[in-house]
């Protein structure tokens, strides 16, 4: 498929999880709140800092506002300015879909487009300061609808392979970033008995949907070692690190099948690497090296397999190109004509 | 409390333009013979009903992003496109003439077209005069000689037409580079068959929903290489382009990929794509890039959206261009006067469609009249589009008419005049009730190995009381266009 388009799919999906991501994020500390008596400060603040947004919201909020819970979520739902709020990415997931909705299916894009109308509605407002539960858990679940939608109306070729692969590749470092937010606030101290540490992780179970997951596991006590060695190991759980490196693992092999022989691929062994290195880890290991300095690993490293798909796939220089193969009659047939 | 639905009749109290054409009923205010059967049909749905319709079709316009969008401030308002319920219906019979009339027509614009970038014998034998040719911005001296495969240079046309007082079928213009709104005919037809299930299945309407396929066909048909499927793709200028809805809605019809400027490359005079597996090489580009920004390297050099070398791969041969360059020659303003002529000179026929009599200001006894009775004439800037560059002289003010006479003086090759025509109505939805609004249409032909016209075409409408311009971009809306009573139903 075209570069340009592939490069779009792949980012419609991540802006998607990020909208998922975040909605359950800003849920799932609203109610944290209920749990313990924390300072707001102590409950907003490690928010902005994993949306990566710590500068620019002093910056234009001032330092007050950040435990200011209502300021945040002001902030991080609605800010147009800054890139990675609830609606810039959602207006982004929409904008890209729109210029590549000729792979997509009419239900795919529509699916988008619906969410980005309510989402600007006033209906939505209404919802989001009357409910605001209720206003996140739609967005997830318009989020969830969407990866099912796709899933089920569009071909499994490549345009979808770009989404699935953008999606994988965002969760590594969503989840990793979530896992993140226990640093900021506890620092790496094991403090098991404390019912504040284990609220907290509690939460973090709850913003990756894992709490169910992670329970059927059996066994494992409500700690942070258990809770970050399953979201970072556990390979059945969609939102696990190491299950989505295997994801990204089986799409990256798809596309590199339809490859040339001969062609190196340079994602595809920084993917073989940092999948490698999870492998060779533990809880216990984790717990050893300090989770933060494991996930600070996990999320550069993914940052640079993104940048080597994009020099692979979505836009490679044209020195690139001009050494690969020149296919002089169609790989497979062009999109299949659909009917009208 | 509920108030009780409107059960009125839609067409009670209607009232015809005095002195247009009505297409829905004669001058004593009865339906003509062929709108009978859907007036009837709408009228008995009442006011009530066909307000809820309309309200469904706006929402599914707005859930499909069949929508464009305005800017105030720093916030975009998503607005769907003006969409009349009511069809505009065409006979059979009726079409049946103006079909042969636009097949006449663009064969004739197609050998002028291959004349000019050929021997030029029209020019020679100063039928059409040398001058006019050579100083069109439409003219692409380079093209001379090159000729496009199979020899087409008209792949896809879009012919204004309107109807007189006496209703006929009048040429108001010619679309040969890259018309538009062929989606919208599309589109409309769709959500007529979603909306008025009933009224559709009853009327025998023509079906319009072949255009893509024979599109992809006529492809096909002027592909440079016979082995295997041709490679196709449409090029568009890009997503801040104000049709790329129609882009990317062809492309998906088609079953082609749809492109940019920069996903192409050119390489020893052959045009690849940018793929996620490498370059792969493309036969036939439907363009909807206009000649002058198509390549830097020939054309405009700052153009941000074309592809450098995409002339020299065409000189060679090894691609197809749909539509070819340099048909803006054909559809120039100041060209169109001389079309019958061409017809004669070319078919040895003559015009099955008549056109408007036209002023062509480079000729000096034509000046001379345009200047002296600019307060009856429509005069035309004759390289712009869309409604713009046009002074509507019985409606223009005093100040109006003086800037015009004065911009004619100075550049007389650029202006022709052309008397105001009373287009005709068309029962329209208002806020007042179904009014008539003035409508033109403009009909779609695709030509590969041989033309073919979609059945109808896209009836735009004056949505504005009293309004000539039709353009979307000035307060125009379209309506699906119905020919009925052929038989064969969609």
């Amino acid at each position: 498929m075209i570069c340009r388009v592939a490069e779009s799919c792949f980012w419609v999906a991540r802006y998607i999880e990020r909208v998922d991501t975040l909605a359950r994020l800003l849920t799932v500390n609203n109610g944290f709140q209920l749990d313990v008596r924390a300072s707001q400060a102590e409950v907003w603040r490690p928010i902005v800092i994993v949306a990566g947004q710590e500068e620019e919201f002093l910056a234009s909020l001032g330092a007050s506002a950040i435990d200011d819970g209502e300021a945040v979520q002001e902030y991080l739902t609605w800010d147009r300015e800054h890139p990675s709020s609830i609606y810039a990415s959602l207006r982004w997931a929409r904008e890209n879909a729109r210029t590549v909705r000729e792979v997509m299916s009419v239900e795919t894009w529509e699916s988008i487009n619906e969410t980005w109308l309510w989402l600007t509605s006033r209906a939505a407002r209404r919802l989001y300061l009357r409910e605001r539960g209720a206003f996140y858990d739609r967005l997830s679940k318009e989020c969830m609808l969407f990866h099912g939608v796709c899933y089920s109306t569009m071909l499994h070729e490549d345009p979808y392979v770009f989404m699935k692969l953008g999606r994988a590749v965002e969760r590594v470092g969503q989840t990793a970033r979530i896992l993140d937010v226990k640093h900021h606030s506890l620092g790496d101290g094991p403090g098991e008995d404390d019912p504040a540490e284990t609220a907290q992780w509690l939460a973090v179970l709850r913003s990756h949907c894992a709490v169910d997951a992670f329970f059927q596991r059996g066994a494992s006590p409500l700690t942070g070692p258990a809770i970050a060695g399953f979201l970072l190991f556990d390979r059945a759980f969609p939102r696990a690190v190491l299950h989505n490196l295997d994801r990204a693992r089986g799409l990256l092999s798809r596309l590199v099948r339809d490859d040339p022989p001969g062609l190196a691929r340079p994602s595809w062994e920084r993917l073989e690497r940092l999948r490698g290195s999870l492998l060779q880890m533990d809880a216990a290991f984790v717990q050893e090296l300090g989770l933060h300095r494991v996930l600070t690993r996990i999320v550069d490293d993914t940052a640079s397999l993104c940048d080597a798909i994009h020099l692979d796939y979505l836009d490679p220089p044209v020195e690139t190109l001009l050494r690969g193969a020149r296919h002089l009659r169609a790989v497979r047939p062009a999109a299949a004509l659909q009917t009208a | 409390m509920r108030s009780v639905p409107d059960r009125r009749p839609l067409f009670e109290g209607y009232e015809p333009l005095p002195g247009s054409f009505d297409e829905f009923v004669d001058a004593q205010g009865r339906p003509h013979e062929s709108v009978s059967g859907v007036v009837q049909r709408l009228d008995e749905l009442g006011r009530a009903e066909f307000k809820r319709r309309k309200k469904l079709a706006d929402a599914t316009f707005l859930r499909g992003g069949v929508t464009f969008s305005t800017y105030s401030g720093d916030t975009a308002t998503e607005r769907i496109f003006p969409f009349d319920l009511i069809p505009r219906v065409i006979a059979a019979r009726e079409w049946q003439r103006v079909e042969s009339g636009l097949r006449q027509r663009i064969q004739a614009l197609n050998l002028f077209l291959s004349d000019v970038y050929g021997a030029q014998r029209i020019l020679e034998e100063g039928i059409v005069p040398r001058s006019l040719v050579e100083s069109s911005t439409g003219y692409r001296k380079a093209m001379r000689g090159v000729r496009p495969p199979g020899g087409v240079y008209i792949h896809i046309a879009g012919i204004d037409l309107i109807r007189d007082a006496t209703g006929e079928f009048v040429v108001l213009e010619d679309n040969v580079r890259t018309p538009s709104g062929v989606s919208y005919v599309l589109e409309n037809r769709d959500m007529m068959k979603r909306v008025f299930p009933s009224v559709f299945r009853e009327c025998s309407v023509a079906p319009v929903e072949l255009y893509p396929t024979v599109l992809r066909e006529a492809m096909g048909d002027v592909a440079p290489r016979d082995e295997g499927d041709a490679q196709r793709v449409l090029l568009t200028p890009g997503p801040f382009n104000s049709a790329y809805f129609e882009h990317s809605f062809l492309a998906r019809r088609i079953g082609c990929e749809l492109v940019q400027g920069s996903d192409l490359f050119v390489d020893s005079d052959r045009v690849y794509a940018k793929t996620t597996h490498g370059l792969r090489a493309v036969d036939v580009i439907y363009r909807r890039v206009d000649d002058e920004f198509l390549d830097p390297e020939v054309f405009r050099e700052d153009s941000l959206v074309g592809v450098p070398g995409l002339v020299r791969a065409y000189a060679a041969g090894n691609v197809a261009l749909v539509n070819a360059i340099g048909n803006g020659i054909a559809d120039d303003k100041a060209i169109y006067p001389w079309v019958p002529e061409m017809i004669r000179f070319y078919l040895s026929e003559d015009p099955i469609l008549p056109q408007v009599p036209t002023h062509q200001c480079a000729r000096e006894q034509d000046l001379r009249y345009v200047l002296e009775h600019l307060e009856e004439l429509v005069v035309k800037a004759v390289n712009e589009a869309g409604g713009y560059g046009m002074l509507m002289g019985p409606t223009a003010s005093r100040k109006q008419r003086a800037e015009f006479s004065e911009r004619i003086r100075v550049q007389p090759r650029n202006y022709i005049a052309q008397p105001r025509i009373e287009l005709s109505g068309s029962p329209t939805w208002t806020r007042g009730g179904v009014q008539p609004r003035r409508v033109d249409l403009r009909p779609f032909v695709v030509t590969g190995k041989r033309s073919w016209v979609l059945p109808g075409g896209l009836t735009r409408v004056a949505l504005v009381k009293g309004s000539y311009v039709v353009n979307s971009s000035q307060g125009g809306g379209s309506k699906d266009t119905w020919v009925v009573g052929g038989g064969g139903a969609a």
